[in-house]
């Protein structure tokens, strides 16, 4: 076997990881770091890559994801995102799918930290909503626990609908800002 | 009546306010016929002419402009007063203690005349004020004002809660601020304005979150600040210093408000996602809490007296405002219409709340009378949230969203003499700071 230490074969790795993600959000990835969130669009990854390696999509080792920057980390999209219903805080099936996930990658990697941050659509005051996003932060948390992943590596945040994603009055909106948001902090 | 020789200082302010009285003085008003009442929104204004402010020698525009138009905005924005028409004044006729001159004052609709005299020394500028009853033709009121001629519209503010005073016998707030949450700057930050708006200054630069500032009595501002990236607890001087963290030891530490005497702070805390009220020294330490519902439970607010806590809770199935004690006993539901009532706020008497109403649609502001439960709603443009109550309990000032944006806005308590404030960024979450 090849040693996957040239940057072309990291990056066709890199790829084959993240196309299924790219392809089934249309919508701009997350930004990432936790003290300062710009509300401008984050330029798309790079589209034009080179066909994956022989065999199926393989998931980078974990070398190279512990290697990484955390703020690249943060930009890969690893950690999905929940979503909920309007002034909800009950873990829908798609947002279980999401937190499946998440925590089969995060038990990959022992050592990595989370934070999730809980949003809310801008309907509602500011403190309900504080409150209402600190819920979904520790819904996600809890689920998270009860599928094995320590409640000591995920710290939970609340931004209320003080942050918001996406800042128009439409329902496609309000969905895109009631969140628990994944932010890896520590690897 | 005897005269006497009040010095006054106004601290961090660089001037002085020298008083002079003229002329007896007291809490109450010598003539009855004069004393207004502005607790009913339905009382007659009371006519008051207010000339342009007069010299013996020349006085630039610089000052006597800024000084006669603030006296007259701020008589007028008190609600107690009816500026007569200027286009009706006479011209000299400054003592009206003569018939005529009384006469030619009351012919223009006048009831009360405000006589005010300019002396600039240099960058100096001492102002003479004399207030007169045109029926008795006797003065009320006469002051002596000095100060930096930069200063002539603290003057005039200095003379308007004057005069509210003397004839409504509560403080006037033309020397009070606003603290309030904008974005003006990129991110949300706390800042203050004077009640009419001006001299906004920036008093947290946390650059991540800083919101719900909530006045104290000794000049405190406690909110939420998410300068160590999660919302803590702090509290602030009202000039921004002296800012200093109030450890709870527990997540989430929203929407703060102070006890009456300034040692506790109640606050929306939450552990493990179950937010609730708590109440935590103002130095730190001694929480306990006061709600122990699985709901949410958030925007606190303690009653004029301390004996008790205004919250939000939507144990019910949708938020409304609850009472408790500040032991955490005899909770009890206040609101029942509607299906969103939340961010209450004590009037200064305790007699009333204002609060953020919604049943359909967009949110307004309320008002409940406690003894009776009535309740009037206030605003019907824009969706208006956190009321908060000037010192005086004659005004509210609150939030607005409109078109996109949103601004502060105060209005009497009848839902009259709505006045933006704001109008850059966004701009929420006013605390009127006594």
């Amino acid at each position: 076997m090849k040693r996957h230490s040239t940057p072309l074969v990291a990056l066709a790795l890199f790829a084959a990881a993240i196309l299924p993600l790219a392809q089934g959000c249309k919508k701009k990835p997350p930004t990432t770091t936790a003290e300062a969130r710009p509300p401008v669009e984050q330029p798309a990854p790079e589209t034009r890559v080179p066909p994956p390696a022989t065999g199926a999509p393989r998931e980078p080792v974990e070398t190279e994801v512990l290697a990484t920057d955390i703020s690249e980390l943060n930009k890969k999209g690893y950690l999905k995102d929940a979503f909920y219903d309007y002034d909800q805080s009950d873990l829908r099936d798609d947002a279980r799918t999401a937190l499946a996930s998440n925590a089969e990658w995060l038990k990959r990697y022992p050592s990595i930290q989370v934070l999730i941050e809980g949003h809310c659509d801008e309907r509602g005051t500011s403190a309900y909503n504080l409150a209402l996003g600190d819920r979904r932060a520790n819904a996600a948390r809890d689920y998270l626990d009860s599928l094995g992943v320590a409640a000591s590596r995920v710290r939970t945040v609340s931004y209320g609908k003080e942050r918001p994603f996406c800042t128009e009055s439409t329902e496609d909106c309000w969905q895109q800002n009631r969140r628990g948001h994944f932010v890896i902090t520590a690897k | 009546m005897r005269r006497f020789l009040v010095r006054r200082f106004v601290a961090a302010a660089p001037l002085a306010v020298a008083t002079f009285l003229f002329a007896q003085t007291g809490q109450t008003p010598p003539n009855q016929d004069l004393w207004i009442s502005i607790n009913k929104p339905t009382a007659r204004k009371l006519a008051i002419a207010v000339p342009e402010i007069t010299t013996a020698g020349t006085l630039r525009s610089s000052v006597s402009d800024p000084f006669t138009g603030t006296l007259r905005s701020d008589l007028e924005y008190s609600g107690a007063f009816v500026i007569a028409d200027p286009a009706h004044y006479p011209t000299g006729y400054r003592d009206p203690t003569a018939q005529d001159a009384a006469d030619r004052w009351r012919g223009g609709g006048a009831e009360v005349l405000v006589d005010t005299r300019a002396d600039v020394s240099g960058d100096r500028v001492s102002v003479e004020a004399r207030v007169w009853d045109l029926v008795s033709r006797k003065m009320i009121m006469g002051k002596r004002y000095a100060g930096g001629v930069s200063y002539v519209e603290r003057i005039a503010h200095t003379l308007a809660n004057d005069i509210v005073k003397y004839f409504t016998g509560k403080d006037g707030l033309f020397l009070s601020s606003v603290a309030f949450v904008s974005d003006r700057d990129g991110s949300k930050d706390i800042y203050a304005m004077d009640f009419d708006g001006r001299n906004v200054r920036r008093l947290t630069s946390v650059r991540s979150l800083a919101m719900s500032p909530a006045a104290g009595h000794s000049a405190k501002i406690a909110y939420t600040s998410y300068a160590r990236l999660y919302p803590q607890l702090w509290v602030m001087s009202t000039d921004g210093s002296d800012k200093h963290e109030v450890a709870t030891g527990i997540e989430l530490n929203a929407s703060p408000t102070f006890s009456p005497d300034d040692t506790q702070i109640a606050f929306a805390g939450s552990a493990k996602g179950n937010a609730d009220i708590y109440v935590v020294s103002a130095g730190g330490g001694g929480l306990r809490r006061l709600t122990t519902t699985r709901a949410i439970e958030a925007s606190p607010a303690w009653s004029p007296t301390g004996r008790q806590i205004l919250y939000t809770s939507d144990q019910s199935g949708n938020p409304q405002i609850y009472v408790v004690d500040p032991e955490g006993t005899g909770a009890r539901r206040v609101t029942f219409a509607g299906n969103w009532n939340d961010e209450a706020s004590w009037s200064p008497d305790g007699a009333r709340i204002a609060f953020a109403c919604r049943n359909e649609g967009d949110f307004n502001i309320c008002l409940m009378d406690l003894a009776t439960g009535q309740t009037v709603q206030l605003t019907s443009e824009g969706s208006n949230g956190h009321p908060t109550w000037s010192p005086d309990g004659q005004k509210i000032v609150y939030s607005s969203r409109r078109g996109g944006r949103s601004n502060i806005y105060t209005m009497d308590i009848n839902g009259q003499n709505k006045r933006q404030l704001t109008e850059s960024g966004n701009n929420i979450q006013p605390a009127w700071l006594p």
